[in-house]
């Protein structure tokens, strides 16, 4: 049925028409609605200053949140990311801590050394839950939550339970500093997902995602790699969720063991709350970004407002089964 | 496959040696877990007491790993393999108070030390009054603003133990400045990066009025002052204050950014073992920590006391770096 069939006499937008555009656009018009309330209701929302609070706060759950999306789009999860997050925090600070007994000897190295360190941990966790799910065929919830618990463990291990602190001014600039006045955390988020964007809908690999996640019995009939691309989403979101520890390491200062936690119920909300399907095969990372988005909109504006953060996570579950009820809807037929 | 032969059999000899110096006595400490740094200065200073070193005592550390279950679980193992004595950090108050009877059934001695448990079946308990550390850091801020002008609250995970007393504490030290008016109150979880986010939030909303923070513990007023410092805001025009003493805020008190107060888990950890030893040998022991005589204010008494208050120490410029030394 093509969308023309369905124009009919009563108006400008068939209901049907209608429809669809509330399933497509649905998020971004929840998103706007959201932000017109908060700016009527408080004086200081649409200020430039809270605005690039708002960006900064939801970078890291943005940044977690894109590489969610690559690994829930082959109808994968990926429950790691925050111990990963704490992980390759925690190594990355080793060696660019001017701390003369937190650091590994010879510390600090140059920013860069600490930046690759940290990418590598998180590629690293993620080959291994990769190759656990694509080679082993074990279910990404399961895999992912041994990887859940095995990173948080070598986290303790790693610093023995102590925080790494006193990270140095230039590692430091990629959490706190600004690029023509955007904090420098926003502009790597605007990166990931310009790059994000562009493999996933520009690329044979990202329509091969869609097409695993979509039907990997088909996608391998059809010639498709699918152990490979399922190995490769989740080095991408393991890279990624190195990529986020570090930004908040960068943030706070200092790296923290116990940083992170339940970070990856947050990534799994913003990419729900987005429109991306867990059965795999449909979503947009546009979606999420927005997903995220909304989760920092509404944490900052009730924030503002002086509501209670218990408030905050009613309203997010909400949210979260409010899109996936619509997403059935959209799966399953009207 | 040789030289691991030799290991076994030199780890083997261990074990028999160890088992026939039937004297020793077998302590378990259980803290309610690990993973933060209050706990690990607490297990290390286990290890570092006098009678543990000598060899006098063998102590065996379990981590409790914030589960009130698993704690009860390592309560029935201490009980199966006959420890003499068992230190107790709880999770819950009243959680806790379960694994004291169970111990208690067998006959064996348990002393509390840093939290709380609703048990009266405790030989003793040595810790610090939570209630006025919070007087003593909102009293910090409220002095430097002068008694008026605006501040917020970071608290901690609401329903602990340590919250509820703090909270306590902070609302005694408010009530002497009718004038100054709590802006914001909320809890960021003892997390330095939800208080950041809050107090960035915060700073959105109030510009310009927020004098002092006073922070439930050190990593939220961390993570105030890391929010200030990206607001481009000067932090020393703010009076922040944090409880606990650890590293990073030892550093911040150097760098005059906030001010902190120090629990002392040495104390606490050596005091509580002194107090074990002493039940486990029925009373035929001297305390043999030196924090005894660090603390004129809480004397060993014969180790007759229920409560052993260990002192809180404001860190100050001059302290500051005596503690840091002490951090390795």
């Amino acid at each position: 049925m093509s969308v023309s069939d369905n124009r009919n006499a009563s108006g400008w937008l068939g209901s049907e028409q209608r429809r669809l555009l509330i399933q497509e656009y649905g998020i971004f018009l929840a998103f706007l609605i959201l932000a017109a309330v908060l700016s009527v209701s408080n004086e200081f929302f649409l200020t430039a200053g809270n605005i690039s609070n708002v960006l900064l706060q939801t970078s890291i759950n943005g940044v977690l949140a894109i590489g969610m999306t690559f690994v829930i789009l082959t109808r994968g999860i990926d429950l790691s990311v925050g111990s990963v997050v704490a992980l390759a925090g925690i190594v990355s600070a080793s060696f660019v801590t001017s701390s003369a007994t937190a650091g590994i000897s010879g510390a600090p190295y140059p920013v860069a050394l600490g930046l690759g360190i940290g990418l590598l941990v998180g590629i690293a966790c993620g080959a291994v839950s990769g190759v656990i799910v694509s080679r082993f065929s074990v279910p990404a919830f399961v895999a992912t939550l041994g990887m859940l618990s095995a990173a948080r463990g070598l986290t303790l291990i790693y610093g023995g339970g102590r925080p790494v602190p006193a990270l140095t001014p230039a590692f430091r600039w990629i959490g706190t500093g600004n690029v023509l006045g955007i904090p420098a955390p926003v502009v790597v988020l605007a990166v990931v997902f310009a790059v994000s964007w562009w493999i996933l809908n520009r690329t044979r690999f990202g329509r091969y995602i869609y097409a695993v996640g979509g039907n990997p019995h088909a996608a391998r009939t059809s010639g498709i790699n699918v152990t490979r691309i399922q190995f490769v989403v989740y080095v991408i979101s393991g890279g990624l969720a190195g990529l986020a520890g570090m930004l908040l390491s960068a943030r706070t200062g200092s790296a923290l063991p116990q940083a992170g936690i339940a970070y990856e119920l947050d990534a799994i909300a913003a990419v729900v709350i987005g429109g991306t399907s867990l059965s795999g095969g449909i979503g947009r990372v546009t979606g999420t970004l927005i997903g995220a988005l909304i989760i920092g909109v509404m944490n900052n504006g009730l924030d503002l407002m002086g509501i209670q953060s218990y408030y905050q996570q009613v309203l997010k579950g909400a949210l979260i089964v409010g899109a996936v009820m619509l997403d059935q809807k959209r799966n399953y037929g009207a | 496959m040789k030289r691991l032969m030799i290991a076994l059999a030199s780890a083997t000899a261990l074990l028999a040696s160890s088992a026939m110096a039937q004297e020793k006595i077998k302590i378990g400490a259980a803290p309610y877990g690990l993973n933060a740094e209050f706990m690990q200065i607490w297990s290390a200073a286990l290890q570092e007491h006098p009678a543990v070193k000598s060899g006098e005592v063998e102590l065996t550390v379990f981590d409790g790993r914030y589960d009130a279950l698993v704690q009860q679980d390592q309560f029935k193992t201490m009980v199966t393999q006959q420890y003499n004595a068992i230190i107790f950090a709880p999770i819950d108050v009243d959680a806790g108070a379960a694994a004291v009877q169970t111990a208690a059934d067998a006959g064996i001695p348990v002393v509390g030390s840093n939290t709380r448990v609703n048990s009266d079946l405790l030989t003793s308990y040595v810790g610090s009054d939570d209630t006025i550390s919070g007087y003593m850091e909102a009293k910090t801020v409220l002095d430097k603003i002068g008694c008026k002008g605006n501040v917020v609250i970071l608290e901690g995970p609401v329903g602990q133990s340590a919250q509820i007393s703090r909270l306590e504490g902070n609302k005694k030290a408010l009530a002497e400045c009718p004038d100054v008016k709590i802006l914001e109150d909320q809890t960021a979880n003892w997390s330095r990066a939800e208080a950041q986010t809050l107090m960035e939030n915060w700073l959105t909303a109030h510009p310009n009025q927020i004098n002092g923070v006073i922070g439930q513990n050190d990593e939220m007023a961390l993570g105030a002052i890391e929010a200030i410092k990206a607001a481009g805001l000067d932090v020393k025009s703010f009076a922040i204050a944090g409880i606990d003493g650890i590293t990073d805020a030892l550093h911040a008190v150097k760098a005059g950014e906030m001010t902190s107060i120090l629990q002392d888990a040495r104390a606490q950890a050596q005091g509580a073992l002194d107090l074990a030893i002493f039940a486990a040998k029925k009373g035929d022991y001297k305390p043999q920590s030196d924090i005894w005589a660090t603390y004129k204010d809480m004397p060993w008494n014969d180790g007759k006391e229920k409560i052993y208050n260990v002192p809180w120490t404001p860190v100050t410029a001059e302290n500051v770096d005596q503690l840091l030394a002490t951090r390795k």
